[in-house]
């Protein structure tokens, strides 16, 4: 698996350097969160169905283990590792050979054995114990969910949590969001906003008749972060963060227009160019 | 047994083709009797038999996680079964699948 003393020891060395900060490996990503994830901390991923939730997931892990030596779980009750393979593929992540080299594992399992007590324990510990990973990412919360009577969700969820802390281990948890458009300021009603140290949307946003993505931040305990509301993209290299949204006010409620100060601006220099052609004439 | 023989015991029911399929493009799915057969769209009763026969061929394992039992490939007695076995398995089209 490749732990021996010098790779311990750059591993231990970059912690500190980073100030336990788990970097993203997404340039500007990282800068919103002032370094990246604070080290052992559970993120909540929220976002509608297409938003980026898996693609975002995967290059945490996927960097995290290129990039910065850390060896990532990407636990999965919905899609078939099939599948995601062939998705990671597309975006030049080659996730067999990372699973053949042990530095990513892929785990499809059922909530139902996740939720046998004993069961979800073991598979978790024995997967903590023999593979140590220092990433997990959990695809996703919603479908674990339904398996889950609502008033036992927040104590099967606290459940996961914890047992991701205990060990250090920083976790994306997925949680989809129902309304793929408007105002979904309200991410779960389950109370699990309040487990979780943060929380990422993804949203879709309409803007002058064009289709266009969002990432905001909506918590994260313990740091400050980028409060502003960034574009983003998903290229063929995975999710590129783009400039904040600063001309609109709105959009997280799925009416955005352009904010009073652009309004003005743009009143002032339309009022401007009219004046200017009606002198040169 | 020759690789020809064992093909032919590993695909002598359609639902022992259809679970070697699965778990050999999904070298990573751990699942409950439940969990597995309603991947393959069928029901725990139905596909017991022959989660059997390949847990004694030793493609397959049984693992007591907990209270419960998962299921998973072998990975080291798969590793023993001639690769052109498993070849041929990847390249087989379940349920009209591409």
């Amino acid at each position: 698996m490749g732990t021996g003393a010098s790779d311990m020891n750059q591993l231990v060395a970059g912690k500190i350097r980073d100030g336990g900060r788990v970097k993203t490996g997404i340039p500007a990503f990282d800068e919103m969160l002032h370094g990246g994830f604070m080290e052992g901390d559970s993120v909540m991923l929220a976002g509608s169905a297409g938003s980026g939730k898996t693609t975002l997931a995967l290059q945490y892990l996927v960097n995290g283990t290129t990039r910065y030596n850390d060896r990532g779980v990407y636990l999965t009750f919905e899609q078939l590792p099939d599948q995601i393979y062939r998705d990671a593929l597309g975006f030049g992540w080659d996730l067999k050979k990372l699973e053949e080299e042990g530095r990513i594992q892929l785990i499809c399992t059922s909530p139902d054995l996740m939720l046998d007590a004993d069961a979800g324990d073991g598979l978790l510990r024995d997967t903590i114990k023999e593979f140590q990973p220092q990433r997990i990412v959990v695809d996703s919360l919603s479908h674990f969910g339904m398996y889950v009577p609502e008033n036992n969700l927040r104590k099967e969820v606290y459940r996961l949590i914890m047992a991701f802390k205990t060990k250090r281990i920083s976790s994306i948890l997925l949680w989809e969001t129902s309304q793929i458009m408007g105002n979904t300021l309200s991410i779960s009603d389950a109370g699990l906003s309040f487990l979780v140290d943060s929380i990422i949307l993804l949203k879709p946003v309409e803007i002058e008749s064009s289709m266009r993505r969002l990432l905001g931040i909506l918590k994260m305990r313990g740091s400050d972060h980028d409060k502003r509301l960034r574009e983003f993209e998903i290229t063929s290299h995975g999710i590129e963060i783009q400039n904040p949204f600063t001309n609109y006010e709105g959009i997280l409620t799925g009416s955005p227009r352009r904010s009073q100060i652009e309004a003005a601006a743009n009143s002032w220099s339309m009022a401007f160019e009219g004046a200017k052609q009606k002198h040169a004439k | 047994m020759s690789s020809e023989q064992l093909f032919s015991t590993l695909l002598a029911s359609e639902i022992r083709g259809e679970l070697l399929v699965l778990f050999h493009r999904n070298p990573g799915l751990i699942d409950n009797l439940d969990g597995v057969a309603r991947r393959i769209r069928r029901t725990a009763s139905l596909i017991r038999a022959d989660v059997k026969a390949l847990v004694d061929l030793g493609i397959l394992i049984q693992k007591k996680i907990g209270g419960s039992v998962g299921i998973r490939l072998d990975s080291q007695g798969d590793k023993e079964i001639p690769e052109s076995v498993p070849t041929r398995i990847r390249t087989i089209n379940v349920g009209g699948e591409k």
